[in-house]
């Protein structure tokens, strides 16, 4: 094999050897790369239409992987220097470190993702909006919908309370499965599935819910259906009875399929013959103005009794009629007639379908973004809100005006200047420098709503209470290291049942939610994929490096100096992204 | 670690033609695929041409062969294309011949074999990553083409792929990974990593392998145009990855990075996404790569044309020293001129202004490449070789391409030519005929080096001259329809537009009848094309068994250091260590007795005013 030059000694005229160009050549291209997206943060933050999530993180464990980052910054330099000395465990030393911060990071980055899939919101109609966490519940064979537990009394029976999305229950002693309490349901006798588009998933779904109520879905009269005119009788595609199943929905889809090619190439040679004809009568002519002259077009007359009839889709019986349950995005719900994402179709009946959510976060601001847009008075819509109709959430209502009022007062206690009274010839505080923002008026954090039901439970009198004496009964940054905690806090959090039609739009805290969570998963997320990729870098380095070691120290050396200058620009990239997405 | 072996010996088959480290076989494994996604791409647009000409009859035998019955009846009605069938194969005709197509043929291949060559090099600075580089490439194309055969099928929403048209097409889908869209952009993924492997490894070969003597300016224009390129694909393209890799997760988790508040459908209705994101953005992102990606496939063609003009002028290449600076100036300016692509999305007057000032800036550096090669023609003693054929076919083709883009500059013009014919006939100017007709000569000048064997001349002229003639009755025609107003992506040429009730009434009707008839002559130049490619593929294939052998390691007499190797060159190129002397043209100098002094050749004076 031909030896390539510069591998590790740098060339005399450039003073460097490849790898170190390519580094930064990469380097640079990485800098394109972050910098599209913090071009994009700018450009979806300065035009976005919804007030913009300020600070919304809980800033602790950012704060933190900001440290561990650089620390491991400061370990990777030491490990490269320790190589340089010819000091091999000092090497793997600080290596380890380096990468135990790098697992560390990355550990608390899923923790604090996962406490983000675990939280719901929703905007509602009028555009407030409510943060929380989703309520169980489990459905019976006559389609009733029962509430299982709450997070916090489900914690005491012993099961984890972050479930993922659908858990199974059979520690209740049913057939039934829990689900989170957000679904559209939707009672059924009749099904009509469409072949060619029909989802496993969904398929296997339909099965398993009714098999969990002792209903049967099935095809009230035989199917058959001819593959192309060869097939002297139709083929049988389902029996009488024949239960739902994707055995028979790949068996009719693949029917179906043979007749649409059938009766294509059928239409297809037809089509040719009669283009031919025509060009043949009327040979000066272009094909447009034949065609729009005399109109080409399939003879189906000549070829009628070739074409067979296509069964696309079947429609199955449903006994007795049952209640099926859906995620909202699975299904488009109509009263009478729901649609699968797959293009089932249900007919039958919609049931009540409400959101059910221990609400930790109660948000205003875009609904006074909306009031202001049309004129009209914040305050006033605020009051009309239909979140407000429930007498928990008003209550926190009340005591929150009081605070922000408070907060005001201390504001210009604190910022006030003073200014000449001319009446009295006395000074007066006014025009403060700070004012309580957007945020502090019309949004109640979970902080906040623990504090307040506090002060209620305690009975205390909140009108005599200063806005520091409220703020000491938030839990703090430590008992809610990534938010609320539903567990040991869900006296506080006030249940709220929403009907479907109250529901705008909803999601958990993931890219769905909004822009800013959209470019949150997904900046943090290639950083993370960054630090895993140098990681294993490195780690390869730390673990198999020995070999180079012995052969060609100063190569290794190189290597780690690459790596590092790679780590380096993973944690400046942090330091760039723990400021934007937390603290601003 | 084979690098520490010594392996001239016996090399597995594997290693030696799949997975090859060495940059020729690399290069050579590049041109191939890539004249197969050409070859791929050339027949979507025959279909596509068959619906403008003829959008009420079948497709026709020879054309619908390709397919299965199945195939067909799923996306033909009646055997007609339908508008769906010709977004798809719209969409994905630009998509292979842009990015699996002409970059990886320009940069890919040529740059590949002939770069490290140039420099006197022993291979790429980093050969395992080269080979990656062209695997990931590979994977890519594939995993974008295997969409076709999906229920899906491939992408439908353009090679530009706009959100939100994009970004919720084939949303009915209820597995959204193994949908056309989605498809094509992991397909974008792959293929932006693997021209990140590849630029970063060019420009460090271009740096710190050059070999001894071969300064900055003794460097042929080529490798010049290399470094440029790569530039260009190492900043341009990331930023292209980021509206990808948005566009995924939009599609994917069903965010609203590119999709405004309150999106409305006909099938859907009030779209169920949190809104506030911004379609602009994506724009914004993907011409950033998208106009830098021109001079991506631009300069490697200009700079084969370089290559082959001064050894068959027999002079040095004119203005070499200002071609350089011309190329870095382009390179620089290409990256701020992306939103003249955008003048009719509203950005208002003052950046318009902008972008249309830097425009017309970017058209001096253009011209002085362009001019300098026609200057260089000038009183040379010119060999009509193949390459030269070609090469002097390029020129004007390519100025017919850079020409009609001026009008596209400016934003007033561009008002009445943005999504017509005339964009397409522009720019297909300006990558067919233009740098099609560039890579074709490189592929003339260098086969000799490559196999050892000259491709065969009348071969060559029944290939150059029916193209020639072709490509002109396609893309001429084209600036005309679109003067006329026909709108780019009318699947049935303009058809609908015929008002039924007489000519009076509509009025677009009657301009359109007026050029409707140039489609069926524009689809038979594209077909007749197809027929004139069939020389190539056998001149290409035959000439390895059946061509004249070359005479000597330098037939065309060229300086250049890639002609001091053996014919074909082995591994590690160079048999022994090149050293360069004078600059990359130095052809019939008075003070030297034969008509080109190669670059390696010893100065024989000492006091030489070579040395």
């Amino acid at each position: 094999m031909v030896e390539i030059p510069y591998i590790f000694k740098p060339r005399k005229d450039t003073g460097l050897c490849n790898s170190k160009i390519a580094i930064w050549l990469f380097l640079a291209s990485e800098v394109m790369l972050f910098g599209g997206l913090f071009s994009s943060y700018i450009f979806l933050r300065v035009f976005s239409d919804y007030p913009w999530p300020e600070r919304t993180l809980p800033v602790l464990p950012g704060l933190i992987n900001t440290v561990i980052l650089i620390i491991s910054s400061v370990t990777v330099v030491f490990a490269w220097a320790a190589l340089k000395l010819r000091k091999w465990s000092q090497f793997q030393f600080y290596m380890a470190i380096t990468l135990i911060c790098a697992a560390f990071f990355m550990g608390l980055k899923a923790l604090e993702y996962k406490a983000k899939f675990n939280h719901q919101a929703a905007r509602l109609s009028d555009f407030t909006v409510v943060e929380g966490h989703l309520g169980y519940a489990k459905i019976d064979k006559e389609g009733r919908v029962s509430k299982v537990y709450h997070y916090g009394d489900h914690a005491e029976k012993g099961h984890g309370a972050d479930h993922g999305d659908d858990s199974q229950g059979d520690s209740h002693g049913s057939d039934y499965k829990e689900f989170k309490h957000n679904k559209i349901f939707f009672k059924t006798s009749e099904i009509e599935v469409d072949v060619t588009s029909a989802s496993g998933k969904y398929v296997d779904e339909l099965i398993e819910q009714a098999h969990a109520a002792g209903s049967k879905i099935y095809l009230e009269e035989e199917v058959g259906a001819k593959r192309s005119y060869k097939d002297e009788s139709p083929l049988q595609v389902g029996a009488q009875g024949e239960e739902l199943s994707k055995a028979l929905i790949k068996r009719a889809k693949s029917v179906f399929v043979s007749a649409r090619t059938a009766n294509g190439k059928l239409r297809r040679d037809n089509l040719s013959e009669q283009w031919a004809e025509a060009k043949a009568e009327h040979p000066d002519l272009r094909g447009w103005q034949i065609q729009k002259e005399y109109g080409v077009d399939v003879d189906l007359e000549a070829i009628k009794d070739r074409l067979v009839p296509m069964k696309k889709s079947l429609v199955f019986k449903v006994e007795p009629a049952t209640t099926f349950y859906f995620k909202p995005s699975w299904i488009t719900e109509g009263e009478s007639l729901s649609k699968l994402k797959d293009n089932t179709i249900l007919q039958g009946e919609l049931q009540d379908s409400p959101m059910v959510i221990s609400i930790d976060g109660l948000d205003f601001q875009h609904l006074v973004m909306k009031a202001e847009e049309r004129q009209q008075d914040p305050e006033t819509i605020i009051e009309k809100s239909w979140v407000l109709k429930d007498e928990n959430t008003r209550q926190l209502w009340e005591v929150h005006k009081m605070m922000v009022v408070k907060l005001e007062e201390k504001l210009l206690e604190e910022y006030g200047a003073y200014k000449k009274d001319d009446e009295h010839g006395r000074y007066q505080k006014g025009d403060p420098k700070r004012v309580p923002t957007e945020k502090d008026h019309y949004r109640i954090d979970w902080q906040q709503i623990v504090a307040y039901g506090k002060a209620l439970k305690e009975g205390k009198d909140i009108s005599a209470m200063t806005y520091d004496e409220m703020k000491e009964l938030r839990p703090g940054p430590v008992a809610g290291f990534t938010g609320p905690n539903h567990k040991t806090m869900n006296e506080y959090f006030p249940e709220l049942s929403i009907p479907r039609n109250e529901v705008r739009f909803d999601s958990t805290f993931t890219p769905k939610w909004n822009t800013y969570y959209a470019l949150y998963f997904t900046i943090t997320g290639l950083h993370g994929l960054h630090v895993i990729g140098g990681g294993i870098v490195l780690g390869y380095y730390m673990f198999f490096g020995r070999k180079m070691y012995e052969s060609n120290p100063d190569w290794l050396a190189n290597r780690v100096e690459v790596g590092g200058l790679f780590w380096h620009f993973v944690d400046l990239v942090w330091i760039f992204l723990f400021p934007i997405l937390y603290l601003m | 670690m084979s690098e520490h072996h010594d392996d001239h010996h016996q090399q597995s088959f594997l290693s030696k033609y799949v997975f090859s480290t060495d940059h020729k076989t690399i290069g050579i494994q590049y041109g191939i695929t890539a004249l197969l996604f050409l070859a791929f791409g050339f027949y979507l647009m025959m279909v596509m041409r068959w619906s403008i000409a003829y959008p009420h009859e079948p497709l026709p035998d020879w054309m619908s062969w390709v397919f299965t019955d199945g195939w067909k009846a799923r996306w033909l009605q009646d055997g007609k294309v339908t508008g769906e069938t010709y977004n798809m194969f719209g969409a994905m005709h630009g998509t292979i011949m842009v990015f699996l197509g002409i970059v990886p043929l320009g940069f890919g291949a040529f740059g590949n074999y002939v770069t490290p060559l140039q420099i006197g090099a022993v291979d790429m600075a980093f050969p395992k990553l080269n080979m990656m580089s062209y695997w990931i490439y590979a994977v890519g194309g594939l995993v974008m083409c295997a969409s076709f055969f999906f229920e899906s099928g491939a992408a439908k929403s353009g090679w530009t792929n706009y959100s939100p048209l994009a970004a919720i097409a084939d949303s009915q889908y209820v597995n959204q990974w193994l949908t056309g869209q989605t498809l094509w952009l992991i397909g974008l993924v792959f293929l932006i990593s693997s021209s990140l492997l590849g630029s970063v490894n060019f420009i460090t070969t271009i740096i710190n392998l050059r070999a001894k003597g071969m300064t900055w300016m003794r460097l042929p224009f080529f490798v010049w145009a290399m470094l440029v390129t790569g530039f260009l694909l190492l900043l341009a393209f990331p930023p292209l990855e980021v509206a990808g890799i948005m566009q995924l997760v939009d599609r994917l988790t069903g965010s609203s990075f590119f999709l405004p508040s309150g999106l409305y459908t006909k099938t859907d209705g009030i779209l169920e996404v949190s809104g506030s994101g911004s379609p602009l953005l994506f724009q914004h992102l993907f011409w950033f790569l998208g106009h830098p990606e021109v001079y991506v496939l631009l300069l490697p063609a200009i700079a084969c044309v370089a290559e082959i003009i001064p050894p068959n002028t027999r002079k040095p290449l004119w203005g070499y020293r200002s071609m350089v600076y011309a190329v870095l100036v382009l390179g620089f300016l290409s990256f701020i001129v992306w939103a003249h692509h955008m003048y009719l999305t509203g950005m208002g007057p003052v950046v318009s202004t902008f972008f249309q000032t830097t425009t017309v800036l970017i058209s001096i550096p253009s011209v002085i490449l362009l001019t300098s090669l026609i200057i260089s023609l000038w009183g040379g003693s010119i060999r009509f070789t193949m390459p030269m054929i070609w090469a002097c076919a390029f020129l004007p083709m390519f100025g017919i391409g850079g020409l009609t883009g001026l009008p596209l500059a400016f934003n007033i013009a561009d008002m009445h030519l943005h999504d017509t014919y005339y964009v397409i006939g522009h720019f297909h100017y300006v990558v067919a005929p233009g740098i099609l007709f560039g890579l074709f000569a490189g592929i003339y000048y260098w086969y000799p080096k490559i196999t050892g064997r000259y491709m065969s001349n009348f071969l060559g002229h029944l290939h150059f001259w029916p193209s020639l003639i072709c490509m002109n009755l396609i893309f001429f025609p084209m600036l005309m329809q679109g003067m006329a107003g026909f709108h780019r992506r009318w699947y049935n040429g303009g058809d609908a537009y015929l008002d039924k009730s007489g000519e009076g009434v509509n009025v677009f009707g009657a301009t359109v009848f007026e050029h409707i008839d140039l489609n069926i002559l524009m689809s038979w130049g594209a077909w007749i094309m197809a027929l004139a490619q069939i020389p190539f593929i056998i001149n290409f294939f035959g000439a390895r068994l059946f061509g004249k052998k070359v005479e000597s390691d330098n037939p065309w007499e060229a300086t250049t250091l890639e002609w001091a190797t053996p014919t074909p060159p082995g591994h590690g190129n160079f048999i022994e260590e090149p050293s360069v002397y004078r600059g990359p043209y130095e052809y019939s100098r008075p003070d030297h007795d034969q008509d080109f002094y190669p670059q390696w050749a010893e100065p024989k004076k000492k006091d030489s005013p070579d040395a």
